[in-house]
Parts: C-alpha cells; structure tokens; sequence
C-alpha cells in the first residue's frame, strides 16, 4: 500500500523560514509542496519520510532567497495491481459504489466488478431509495435452484468492504470543466470485490469474508 | 521535481503506523502531524496492525520463506493477517497449484500463531443480515 520514493527537487526557501535551522525549514516547504497531493504516476503523497541531502544554497541574481537542491524520500500511497484491502462505503449509484480509506476517497467498484450476480433495485424498506443487492447461490453449480439464494443488501453507508485493487490511474488534468461536475479526482483506483477463483471449495466462507 | 527512484522500498502497514508514531501521532493527543498524515494514521490504528511488533513480523518473514511467495504476497500477508485458509487463497494466485489446500492452511496457522489475532469483524461464523429469498 505504502512505497518510499526518491525525489529531487529544487526548492526555493522564502526568507522567512531562515531563521529555523536549515534541514527544519527544508522539511517544512517541502511538506507544504507535497503533503496531501497526488503526483502522476507515484500517488498519494502522505509524508516526507526523511531528506537525504541539501546542495546548493545559491542565490540567484535578482532574486532574494536562497535556491536548494534536496534529494529525499517521500511516502507515498500506491496500491499494487492484486492487492487487498478494507474500505468503508461512502456512496454509491447506479453506475457502481465508491469508497473511501479516510485520507483517499477516489476508490470505485463499477457494476460489472461487483459479485455476480447483483442488482440495483428500489429499496423496499426505504421507499424512494435504491440500492444494490447480492444475490448469492450457496451451491455455486446449480444455477437453477433459486430456493437457497442468500440476499445481501449493499446499502449500509460506512460499512467496511474487504475488495482486490484492479487498476490505478491518473486522468490527465482536464482543461476546462462543466461548473457541476464532480472535484477532479488526480488519482483513481478501480477495484473489484469479486474473487478470481470459483472453484475453490471454501467459496461460502471467502465471499462471506470478502463481504464481511 | 524530478523522480530519481519511484520505488525505493516498500512499506508495511506496520512500517507507516510505527513512522507516524514517532512523528507524534497517537489518539489521545492533539497530533503534532498533519491532518492527512493524522488520517492515515486514524485508519491503520483501526486495522489490524495496531497489535503488531516487530519482532512478529520478522518472525512471520522467516517463517514464510520456505513457502516461495511472490514479495506482494508476503505484503498482503502482513498487512492482512488472514488466519484462515479461505484469507490464504484470496491473497496468494494459483493457491491450489502451489500450495494445496492443506498448505494453505497450514499458512494461515503460522500466521495465527505468529501474530496477535486481529480484532473480529462483526461475525465470522454467521453470516449478516441475510434474507431469505
């Protein structure tokens, strides 16, 4: 989930930072830079994990602070293809569900990922809602006995979902956007509660596991 | 900004918690960290790794070894703590193949064994809020 990054940038350190010792202030602009954003094809940077070295410290003609060179180590939040985790549901429509971790919430399960077979249907208990409902046979061969078909409701908002990452991927900023559309998510992970092997014999438990 | 290694290690849940840790994060405490980091740090304390040391883990790794698993597998397997053969096979590809179920489950008791047990979801054995068709 988590990964160290080496990065080399060049900072410029505003004057008003140099009266704290240098590797502080050098720590304190380059958290300002990253903490909190996504960088393209490295994720979500969550901490400065550590600065390896500070060259430089010229100052450019014209110019009235100081430039530095910094090699460090960022931690950054990059989920591998295949790897599993918990999130709680935040919303979800007819196009899918979404979740969140708390800091990241750009986590989506679009319909064709969610366990076969599923359903988004008027919720009888909630009269104008809608929501998804798993259907699940508990005896994965016989498609035509419907009589032990367990029904999971999906709808509880904050619920956790245990679910496999499928992809990561970081839209081109757009140039322009239609004012109503939704924020513009820099870093969107696809992923599927569904699990890849059918033939296991323990299949109860595991959906019961990858639902729980 | 110029990325001079994009992977240069990975890291644990285990690994982050500890990093936060020390930077002053902790639950009672107005945290000395930033709000994101602080969020992060809100949702590892919540799973299971809040109970593990180190020395399980490394412990866990050497008991592993002899399993021939890929690196991202013996992550998830940290991360996870899957104490059932059921966790084993959503986390390792082709477990039939390679590891059978009764090696499966013989990972998952090492697991058991090595580490603290993580906190119980809301029912293991009953399945929730099923409805009969």
């Amino acid at each position: 989930m988590f990964n160290l990054s080496l990065i080399e940038h060049t900072l410029r350190l505003p004057p008003h930072l140099l009266s704290l010792s240098l590797d502080k202030a050098v720590k304190h602009d380059l958290e300002k830079l990253f903490l909190d954003k996504v960088i393209a094809n490295l994720g979500l940077c969550v901490s400065v994990y550590d600065i390896r070295k500070i060259d430089g410290g010229f100052i450019f003609p014209g110019d009235g602070a100081p430039t530095y060179t910094v090699e460090c180590r960022l931690l950054v939040f990059r989920p591998f293809v295949g790897e599993i985790i918990d999130a709680k549901l935040k919303e979800f429509d007819k196009d899918g569900l979404r979740l969140s971790m708390g800091f990241f919430d750009d986590i989506y399960i679009p319909f064709h990922l969610l366990p076969y077979p599923s359903r988004f249907e008027p919720d009888s208990e909630n009269g104008n809602r809608f929501r998804w409902i798993w259907e699940y046979q508990a005896n994965g061969e016989n498609e035509d006995d419907q009589t032990s078909a367990t029904v999971y409701p999906i709808d509880e908002i904050g619920e956790t979902i245990r679910f496999r990452v499928q992809s990561v991927n970081y839209p081109s900023i757009p140039l322009e956007q239609p004012k109503d559309s939704k924020p513009f998510a820099p870093m969107v992970i696809t992923v599927s509660s569904f699990s890849n092997y059918v033939w296991c014999p323990l299949l109860q438990l595991c959906f019961s596991i990858l639902f729980s | 900004m110029k990325i001079k290694n994009a992977n240069d290690g990975a890291l644990t849940n285990f690994e982050v918690l500890s990093f936060l840790q020390s930077r002053g994060a902790s639950k009672e405490v107005a945290a000395t960290v930033a709000p994101s980091e602080y969020k992060v740090f809100q949702y590892l304390v919540d799973t299971a790794v809040d109970k593990q040391t180190k020395e399980s883990v490394s412990d866990l790794l050497g008991k592993v070894k002899k399993y021939d698993l890929a690196k991202a597998e013996v992550l998830n397997i940290i991360n996870l703590r899957p104490t059932s053969a059921v966790g084993i096979y959503t986390i390792v590809e082709k477990c039939d193949a390679r590891l059978g179920e009764e090696g499966a489950q013989d990972l998952a008791d090492i697991v058991a064994e090595v580490s603290p047990p993580p906190e119980e979801p809301r029912s293991e054995e009953g399945l929730p809020q099923a409805n009969d068709v």
